[in-house]
């Protein structure tokens, strides 16, 4: 096949640029796909060739992928979220609009083939939600109004402008707030070299190269008490000293950009706003560990994030950030920045290292765990944006000054980004154990429109759900998990007293049939199960029995499933049906409550 | 087996309340079955990765929170595990009912109703009513080629045909696309797979998702009954489980994982079988009456057969008539058509189609050989593979596989000498290319360092000299293009590594070495004792009360020239077909005055016969083959293919006949397992326990000869021929395997 000259440049790079020649394959197909609106039999060819593949092994990895197409999409590709975020404040409408205006229906084109429409899942702008993005640019807040407006600019052949940042993510400073790691927010070019370095950029790296061992790194951050940010909350400084000291093997470290958890939109700006502060940590974790080459695996929605961090690496090697002989220490450190294609499950990180190897992300057995077993088959250690955001403040102003931040055992600092129905979405830096409800009501704003409270959802769409009797807690790992329910990643999503709690689990339960890999029985058979079962529910033809059943299939998936994708769609749904049986009831009259019987036309 | 090198300390563990000793790393779904515990899986299977997948084999495990998977959980020193608790018994029961939503339930049509893993799990452990009332996902059937079919609804996603197709057969035609609940296996192309059509994919399935092109919807495994044989085609003697109906053969597979190749089988032992009711099969004894070859009785064609050859004789002498043997008929049939040349007519003109020079290895290796020849299962566990020539894949599938395999379990290595890129080349540790034809020089160099070889040929032999020079273990594994002196030097060779050293000949069809072992060669009686040595003559004199002669015979080629220039006045052909490999191609019998053919189909041979009887088949036969390394193994009648007889009744015919016209002694053999019980006694090597092969194992001969001063020996050039036969072809069998016929890679291959 014959490739655009930029395309065959990019695809050279691309397949020499990794230890092993597969894992350029999902870029391939992604920049592939960027050029030729989808991805044809030749191209599939064409890579296969380039990579020493059977066609087979491509088609199976791209099939995988939500964003990969093999039919032709329109020239805007317009993807509406009607994720929980999205969905309270009003994406379903919009989707429903999109669809009268542009008439096509999900995954369709317009017959002249200027757009095609998708409803997709969480795209990280949940504070400014109902979000939309078209091909890679982000709409946020979109209204009515809006929307009509940019498509008329797309289709008069302009571009309307997208969003500078994430929305929610600059706003005045609540006295609640404690910045450390989103200190150089609102800063002007904040992602640029030079304003970083104007703001402590690169000490912190400098001082862990000249005046710290590999082991005093890992005992600062084990003194930090910091613990995982992508959701887990696994202690980083513990994680980091499982790798094996005498490995013969080379080791890496990868930075989990896959942020896709519904309701989570926090790395995506602490990217866009300070990728070098993210550079900085990767690289102090490699050298802790002893690597000499490390990884950004940023979500392929991200694509502009991933250019900002992209220009950030070129400026970090120009002036000896990363690359040999780091500051005149003799480390030498590489990272290279690599794009994911659509798919939640690759946030876990032994899926996200075989979506690196250019595989379908599917997890992998544990043990070994990645610290001893992980990409390529060598020690590995794999943190969220976030957690590697915060080492350089740790090693700047000291791990126990850190963990002071905070309470014990849940050290400093984290974003949480809050959405749904709140006063003031957005993304907020408040110390670890801030009372949830006090966060609520006065740094978020309250409930608007004189509504009560009825749910939240602590740190994304994975964990159980909370009433509003339960939320007067301390936010730190243990208390919420006291709580029944989990801090996870942040991302908080606020419910009022009109929202409908059985289509509250019917779209969570969408989301993780959509994106269960189908690699375990439980959760492929049951998400899937579920999700028919609560359409039909909600659409007012549940049977009293249902109700039960509901629960009962998402206790048989519960922790039975290969991975945590099943628990994560089995403790929501759960703790909706305990919590909020009532509302089960009164649909099993025939129509949902909360809504006007016109609204449930069409209902999904 | 693999060795007992040292005595492992066990784990102790207890499962269900017993005692359990384990070696160490025994996987727990292991140690279960060790106590004769089921505990259920769908994506298990021995030898191949681990998935976990499935969830079915979730087992409680004391001080560990969550239900685990006994396939990935390794035994541990006091663990106590618990397989039939009410939280066990309950995960399989909701698997089950999660694995049945999107199944169709279509057992009532479906192949493997009666005999589906799923059935079975489900009548164990499942549910006895379903709560599932939501729509079923559906996806129409699709043909990946003329032999496998897919059928996306049933398959539960077990993944065994993508691992057994990637890691089994370095094939990788299977991937898994989509995903979630609507993941699907996804072949490498929309029209035909392009792969080798082994058909592995097909009887891993544990559901009726993949099916075989030639069995689908015939019919119900309960009408059928299982006949476990060898198979008929290559030399590597896998064992095969006929699936018979009415003496017709439905299907060919051996899902109980017995024998030397286990699951192994490739497209021909799988369905190569259609060749017996092929409607070109001959049916009826035909004689030459003018230009055409008329049906007859069977008494006029035994009867005119034994007069002319006892006319021959008469006039002409023993050596005027000469005796053509078969790759592929039993060992008793190919010892009774040399007992027929050499004490009923008493003439050395015997020898068969030699396809590799199984004479050179046994005489290089005399006195050593019993402890020196490697068994198809040794060469699974050697530490390192020396392959010199042939191309296994195509001509040797088991061997192939046991390499592979070895490598992929044991981290065997593979060095490989060859003048093509054989696909085992991706395997190999060294890979030295010789120009065509140049094997033999680069033995002659690794055994004494002579001769002219291109630098670069040097360096890749000196390295994989020293490579093999590291190992303990070693498999020496050759095809015809070594031969008689070669084999020397690679002995030679082989016999200074530092290692244990063993050798195998890769032969062609499916009993090309017990052609040979049986004698039917015109300087070696059974068991490759010369002719010119009188104790060996004496004692098959003493058998036979015959007076065999001892000057070495005529050779095959030799045989076929001197038929067409008439110096030979009589030739028996016994299934082959040499008119076609040998003498002047295109003459036929040319001035032959007399030929007699026992044949399957119309050969070019059987076309020029004056008298033709017709022959059973592989399938429709008792006896004993042996294999390429000289494992013995049993063939049990499986079809009947009505008018045929099998050539061990056809040669009692005809000593009968010659009898009654005064040549010779009839054969006074009932069965062939009277034959074979003689084999046992006279043939060195051969007396193997027969319980052995009554329970369906290879029982390897062990063979060896006296070297007695003879000369080295050394084959001229064209003697041995390889068939060059590849995985879609069985010499002449291939163009009455219809089904082999439709493959478009056999079209490609060709």
């Amino acid at each position: 096949m014959e490739l655009s000259p930029q395309l065959a440049t990019r695809f050279d790079t691309l397949q020499n640029r990794y230890p092993f020649k597969r894992s350029a394959l999902i870029p391939m197909l992604m920049y592939g796909q960027d050029e030729y609106g989808f991805i044809s039999d030749e191209l599939i060819a064409e890579i296969a060739k380039r990579l020493e593949l059977r066609t087979v092994q491509v088609e199976e990895t791209l099939e995988y992928y939500s964003m990969l197409h093999r039919k032709p999409m329109g020239k805007h590709h317009v993807q509406i979220c009607t994720n929980v975020a999205c969905m309270l404040r009003g994406g379903n409408e919009l989707l429903d609009q999109a669809k009268k205006r542009l008439e096509i229906g999900h995954k369709q084109t317009t017959t002249d083939g200027v757009f095609s429409l998708e409803e997709v899942e969480c795209i990280g702008a949940c504070t400014g939600a109902p979000a939309m993005q078209v091909n890679y640019d982000f709409y946020e807040n979109v209204t009515a109004m809006k929307f009509d407006r940019i498509i008329e600019e797309l289709d008069a052949g302009n571009h309307p402008a997208p969003e500078p940042v994430t929305a929610g993510a600059l706003h005045p400073r609540d006295p609640a707030e404690t910045p450390v790691i989103s200190r150089r927010f609102g800063i002007k070019n904040s992602h640029k070299l030079e304003a970083y370095l104007q703001h402590d950029g690169y000490k912190a790296l400098e001082k862990a190269l000249k005046e710290m061992t590999p082991e005093s790194i890992i005992d600062e951050v084990k003194k930090s008490s910091l613990r995982g940010r992508g959701g887990a909350g696994f202690p980083t400084g513990m994680k980091w000293s499982f790798v094996p000291k005498d490995s013969p093997k080379p080791k890496y470290v990868i930075c989990n950009a896959d942020e896709s958890e519904p309701g989570t939109c926090k790395d995506r700006p602490l990217m866009e706003m300070d990728p070098h502060q993210m550079i900085e940590g990767i690289t102090i974790a490699g050298r802790a560990i002893g690597a000499a080459k490390g990884f950004i695996y940023i979500r392929g929605e991200y694509r502009y994030v991933l250019d900002i961090v992209q220009t950030a690496l070129d400026e970090a090697y120009s002036h000896n950030y990363l690359g040999n002989n780091i500051l005149g220490s003799g480390f030498n450190f590489d990272l290279i920045v690599h794009t994911g294609a659509g798919a939640y499950e690759c946030g876990e990180e032994s899926a996200l290292m075989e979506s690196l190897e250019g595989k379908r992300g599917y997890p992998r057995i544990k043990p070994p765990f990645p610290a001893v077993v992980g990409l390529y088959g060598c020690p590995t250690i794999i943190n969220n944006v976030e957690t590697l955001s915060t080492v350089p403040a740790i090693l700047l102003e000291g791990g126990e000054k850190y963990a002071s931040r905070g309470t014990p055992k849940n050290g400093g600092t984290r974003l949480l980004c809050v959405a749904g129905h709140v006063a003031k979405p957005g993304i907020y830096e408040i110390p670890l154990g801030m009372n949830m409800k006090k966060f609520i009501y006065e740094t978020a704003g309250g409930i608007p429109n004189g509504k009560k409270l009825k749910a939240v959802i602590p740190g994304g769409s994975s964990c159980p759900l909370l009433s509003a009797s339960e939320i007067d807690i301390p936010m730190d790992y243990d208390s919420v998990a006291k709580a029944g329910s989990m801090l996870g990643s942040g991302g908080m999503v606020v419910m009022d007293e009109d929202t409908c709690m059985v289509d509250m689990a019917r779209r969570i339960m969408h989301f993780y049939a959509h994106e269960s890999c189908g690699w375990c029985i439980p959760c492929r058979e049951g998400t899937t199960w579920l999700r028919k079962m609560l359409d039909r529910f909600h659409a007012g033809f549940g049977r009293p029995q249902d109700i039960d059943l509901v629960g009962d299939l998402a206790k048989n998936m519960l922790g039975r499933t290969f991975c945590p994708l099943g628990d994560a769609a089995a403790l929501p749904t759960i703790s909706i049906v305990q919590k909020w049986r009532n509302e089960f009831e009164q649909h099993l009259s025939g129509r949902c409550p909360f809504k006007s019987a016109e609204a449930l036309v069409g209902s999904r | 087996m693999s060795d007992t090198k040292t005595e492992q300390k066990l784990i102790s563990l207890k499962i269900n309340d017993r005692d359990v000793q384990v070696p160490p790393g025994t996987l727990l779904i292991e140690a279960t079955r060790r106590i004769g515990t089921e505990v259920p899986s769908f994506c298990y299977y021995p030898g191949l990765s681990l998935q976990a997948a499935c969830r079915m084999c979730l087992v409680e495990i004391e001080k560990t929170p969550k239900l685990q998977t006994a396939c990935t959980v390794v035994a541990t020193e006091g663990m106590v595990v618990r397989t039939n608790t009410e939280q066990v018994r309950n995960a399989r029961k909701y698997m089950l009912e999660f694995l049945l939503t999107n199944h169709p339930l279509d057992c009532p049509v479906c192949d493997k109703g009666g005999e589906c893993e799923l059935q079975d799990m489900v009548f164990r452990y499942g549910a006895d009513s379903s709560r599932f009332v939501e729509e079923k996902i559906h996806r129409p059937e699709e043909k990946w080629s003329e032999l496998v079919y897919y059928d996306a609804p049933r398959c539960i996603l077990c993944f065994r045909c993508v691992r057994v197709c990637d890691e089994g057969m370095d094939v990788k035609a299977l991937g898994v696309g989509m995903r979630g609940a609507n993941s699907v296996i996804i072949p490498n192309r929309e029209d035909h797979l392009e792969c080798e059509e082994c058909g592995m994919c097909i009887d891993i399935c544990p559901v009726g998702a993949l099916t075989s092109g030639t069995y689908r919807y015939k019919t119900r495994p309960w009408e059928m009954q299982y006949v476990p044989t060898t198979c008929a085609h290559c030399s590597n003697g896998c064992k095969v489980t006929l699936s018979v109906r009415n003496h017709e053969i439905m299907r060919a597979n051996n899902r109980d994982l017995s024998g030397i190749n286990k699951d192994f089988l490739c497209v021909k032992g799988r369905f190569g079988f259609d060749f017996i009711q092929h409607k070109e099969r001959i049916r009826q004894p035909l004689v030459r009456k003018g230009d055409m070859l008329l049906p007859v009785s069977w008494e006029e064609a035994a009867q005119a057969a034994a007069a002319k050859l006892k006319e021959i004789h008469a006039k002409n002498g023993p050596d005027s008539i000469g005796f053509i043997g078969s790759n592929r008929t039993s060992n008793e049939e190919n010892y009774l058509f040399q007992r027929l040349a050499r004490a009923t007519f008493g003439t050395n003109n015997v020898d068969h189609h030699r396809t590799v020079d199984y004479t050179g290895l046994i005489t290089a290796l005399g006195e050593n050989a019993a402890d020196s020849l490697l068994t198809m299962d040794q060469l699974y566990h050697s530490q390192a593979v020396l392959l010199v020539g042939n191309d296994p894949t195509n001509q040797n599938p088991l061997a192939a596989w046991q390499i592979r395999t070895g490598i992929r379990h044991f981290g065997a290595k593979l060095f490989l000498i060859n003048e093509n890129e054989v696909k085992l080349h991706r395997q190999a540790k060294v890979f030295a290319k010789v120009g065509k034809g140049q094997e033999a020089a680069a033995l002659r160099y690794l055994a004494h360092e002579e001769g002219q070889l291109p630098s670069s040929l040097v360096g890749q032999l000196v390295q994989l000299k020293a490579g093999l020079e590291a190992e303990s273990d070693v498999a020496i594994v050759f095809g015809a293009e070594v031969s008689g002196a070669a084999i020397a030097q690679l002995v030679a060779f082989g016999s200074r590594l530092p290692g244990k050293t063993r050798y195998m000949a890769l032969g062609d069809y499916a009993n090309s070495r017990g052609a040979a072992d049986m004698g039917v060669l015109p300087d070696r009686l059974p068991g490759y004792v010369h002719v010119d040595s009188a104790a060996n003559r004496e004692t098959f004199d003493n058998l036979w009360s015959s007076a065999i002669s001892s000057k070495p015979g005529l050779t095959a080629p030799q045989m076929v020239e001197a038929a067409q220039s008439g110096k030979l006045k009589a030739l028996y052909v016994m299934g082959a077909n040499p008119f076609a490999h040998f003498g002047t191609l295109g003459y036929g019998r040319g001035k032959l005055e007399f030929l007699v053919v026992q044949e399957m189909f119309m050969s070019d041979t059987a076309k020029a016969a004056d008298i033709v009887f017709p022959a059973a088949s592989a399938y429709e036969k008792d006896g004993t083959v042996t294999n390429t390394s000289g494992e013995i193994q049993l063939l049990r009648k499986g079809a009947e293919v009505m008018g045929t007889r099998t050539d061990f009744d056809l040669l009692r015919i005809i000593s009968h006949q010659l009898e009654r016209a005064g040549l010779g002694k009839a054969f006074h053999y009932k069965t062939p397992a009277a034959v074979f019980e003689e084999i046992r006694k006279a043939v060195p090597g051969y007396n193997v326990p027969s319980v052995g092969l009554l329970t369906g194992n290879a029982e390897p001969t062990r063979i060896q000869i006296a070297r007695n001063g003879h000369a080295p020996y050394d084959v001229p050039a064209g003697l041995i021929r390889s068939a060059q036969d590849t995985l879609f072809t069985s010499g002449t069998l291939t163009r009455f395997c219809t089904m082999m016929e439709s493959l478009q890679e056999a079209e490609a291959k060709s």
